[in-house]
Order: C-alpha cells, then structure tokens, then sequence
C-alpha cells in the first residue's frame, strides 16, 4: 500500500528533478529522461500490477508537467513497460550492455511512437530536424540507465532489505 | 467468471490501455487545459519545482562562482607575469630611447664641427679622493692617443691620459691634477681652469681687478693646442673678492654630471673633417 500511496510524489520529485536537470545542464535542447528508465527498471523487476500503476502515474505527471497531450504518455510508457517486462524473461537484466543496448533501443522506440501519434494527430512531424537531437537523447538515457538501475537496486535493498 | 479468470492479465493490461487511449481521445476531442486532474498535479509540482529550481540553481551558482574564481586566479597570474614580461620589455625600451637621446647629443656635437670625433662607451670609474677619472672601450687601435680632448655634450669634460690597445684612461676636469688654459667667454678674461674633485673646478690666476660675475661662462681659450678653442667647460657658480690674495678666488661648475657619463667622443686633433 505505501508503494501505490508514495508513488505520486515519488513521481512528482522525479519528474520535476529531470525537468530542472534538463533546464540547468542542457538548457533545454536535450531531455534527460530519468522517468523513461524507471519505466524501463520497472519492467524489468516489478510485477506487472505495480508496474501498469507505476508507467500510468509516471506517464500522467510526464504529460501534465511535460505539457503533452494528457494520456500520451501514459500510452507510451505503458508499451515500454509492457514491452520491458515481457522481454525482460530472455534477457539478461543484470548485465550493463543489456541494459544500456535495451535503454538505447527503448528510447527510439519512445521517439516513434511520439512521432507517429504527432504525425496521425496533428500530421506534424517532430522528428524532421531533430534526428541527431533523438540519438543524443537516447545515448543519454542508455548510458545513464546502468547508474540509475544501481541506485534503485541499493533503494530497493535499503527499503525491502532485499531485492524484491 | 472462468473467462475473467482466465484472462485476467490480458483485461487488465487492455483496461489501462483503454484508458489511456480514451484520455488521448477526449483531450484531443475536448481540448487539454480544462482537465481537473491536470491542474491538480500543476499545483502539487509548482511548489516541489521551485524549491528544486531554487537549490540547484544556487549550487550552480556556486560552482559558477567557484569555476569564475579559479579562473580569475589563473588569469591574474598569467597577467602579473605578463605585467612583468612587458616591464622588462618596457626597461629596455626606456634604456634605448635614452641611449638614443644621447646618442643624438653627440651625434649633433659631432655634426656641427669640422673635427673627426670617435666615439665611445664609458665602461669604469675610479672616483678616488684625488683621482677623477673613466675608462672607455676604446683605445691605440682605434685611433686614439695621449692628450686627446675628450667631449660630453655639451662640452669638453677631459683627455685622454692613459692609452692602451682597446681601453684608456680620461682625465676629467675635475680631478685635480687636470690644468688647462680657459677665458671667460663675456669678458675674454684669460685663466686656468684646475680640477677640486667632487667640489667641482676652480678659475684661477684672475686679477681682482677683471669683471668675472656668476654665471659667466668658461670656455676653453685653445692655448697650448690641446684643446681647441671655444668649446664649453663650466659656469661660474661663486665669486670670492674678499680673500687676501691677488686673485679672485672663482668656483666653476661643469656643464655635464661625471658621474653619469656614459658615452663620451673622442676628438681627435691630428685628423679634420671637411664639410
């Protein structure tokens, strides 16, 4: 129960650190998506109860504070987290390539959805100049994913006493 | 019931997707802004963003600051060496612009007379209680001999008196073994003038009876061919007519400051030039 209660804030503080992390160190032009790899982790280590509930209020802050349209990226991180979570059986999780490849390919994944939904919904399509803007995105997150998967291994182990 | 049981995970997967899909829907159908839940998450956010936005800000600052004082320090030490790099540079200019300017001092003495000159540098000075005298760096081999006159601007201030291969000695006026024939350029009035060390020369062997007033100027009267006629030796600078002797007792000052003599000409007598 403290996990569904806490999640809202947790999400909140999150969402709001990434913002300001993107507004202060890259002024903007790159979005260092920390929410995408919780997202991602939660895939691979949750059960699939917490994990809908934790891509679906992570999606929701994302799109009121990110000033989506409501519901998209709640949409999108549930694919990933459904994806993640499916395919993290075949997957080696524990291994840092895994995860950085896995992040990397993710993040894309995230990037055409986006664009696809743009393009059917307002036939706008976002990625036209910003190709080199998505992979310098996507290189981010998957090189940080392997720091961020560590602290939430140690949280989790200081909050369970053991991995969950 | 065995049906929800069955595919449970799958109705439960499709609910959320359900959901999420009729929001985009709605949204995209009723517009973004007027959503309740919307602007809840907007109020809850602004405050955590602000205290957030504030600290790191403030952290960065910091950094900012500290990275801009590291700089400053290390450009503050590029600059003071710079400092001393253009002072160095700045000396030598200050010592070549004044050679030069007295360079250009001997240069028009030497322009303006139909003499041979040659020119040299003083290297040593002895400044003995009774011996006034300066080595140059030239000597025999460049053309110099005993007895030679010896100009400073902007008149004589010696002779040569010790000539070896590349160094001599000068005799200044003011040592007081030097005697030569000078007159008091206003009046003609013939003396001799003799070196009193660092009291500068004395005019003797004038009457009391000769007008010779301070500030007249000595020159040299070209007797004895050493030195030639009318060039600048001293000022007269104290007149004494109380003394009991026959003579005025006359204090001459020198036109030049021995003891920062640095480039002398040397004139030499047996050689004229011809304009």
């Amino acid at each position: 129960m403290l996990y569904y209660l806490s999640l809202p804030i947790l999400s909140i503080l999150l969402i709001v650190l990434q913002s300001t992390i993107t507004d202060i160190i890259f002024s903007g032009s790159l979005l260092f998506e920390m929410s995408l790899i919780v997202v991602i982790y939660a895939g691979f280590r949750l059960d699939l109860i917490k994990g809908m509930v934790l891509a679906f209020v992570f999606g929701f802050v994302f799109d009121c504070v990110g000033g989506s349209v409501p519901g998209l990226f709640v949409f999108i991180y549930m694919i990933i987290f459904l994806f993640s979570f499916f395919v993290s059986d075949w997957l080696d999780t524990g291994k840092i390539h895994v995860v950085v490849l896995f992040s990397f390919f993710c993040a894309f994944l995230k990037e055409i959805i986006l664009n696809l939904f743009y393009y059917m919904a307002f036939h706008i399509n976002v990625m036209m100049n910003g190709y080199s803007i998505v992979f310098m995105q996507a290189l981010i997150i998957s090189l940080s994913a392997p720091l961020l998967f560590y602290l939430m291994d140690r949280a989790e182990i200081f909050i369970y006493e053991k991995r969950v | 019931m065995f049906f929800l049981k069955k595919y449970k995970i799958i109705i439960f997967i499709a609910v959320f997707l359900v959901t999420a899909l009729m929001m985009i829907s709605y949204n995209l159908k009723y517009g973004m802004n007027n959503s309740f839940l919307r602007k809840i998450v907007m109020e809850t956010v602004s405050p955590v963003q602000e205290v957030l936005s504030v600290s790191i800000q403030s952290v960065k600052d910091s950094w900012l600051r500290y990275i801009l004082l590291v700089g400053i320090e290390d450009e503050n030490r590029n600059l003071k060496k710079k400092i001393n790099d253009l002072k160095a540079v700045l000396v030598s200019y200050q010592e070549g612009y004044r050679e030069a300017q007295r360079l250009k001092k001997l240069l028009s003495i030497s322009d303006n007379n139909n003499y041979r000159f040659i020119a040299a540098r003083v290297i040593g000075r002895e400044q003995a209680a009774l011996s006034r005298t300066v080595m140059i760096n030239k000597g025999s081999s460049d053309g110099l001999k005993n007895g030679m006159p010896v100009i400073a601007p902007p008149g004589l201030i010696g002779r040569l008196v010790d000539v070896s291969l590349n160094v001599s000695r000068v005799l200044l006026f003011i040592d007081e073994n030097s005697n030569i024939d000078a007159i008091v350029q206003r009046n003609r009035t013939q003396g001799i003038i003799s070196g009193a060390g660092s009291g500068g020369m004395i005019l003797k062997y004038i009457s009391k009876t000769q007008d010779v007033k301070e500030g007249d100027v000595i020159v040299s009267s070209g007797m004895g061919g050493v030195f030639p006629k009318g060039w600048l030796i001293g000022q007269v600078i104290y007149v004494d007519r109380q003394d009991a002797s026959l003579f005025l007792k006359i204090k001459v000052a020198p036109y030049v400051d021995f003891s920062k003599l640095e480039e002398l000409l040397i004139l030499s007598s047996d050689e004229t030039k011809f304009k």
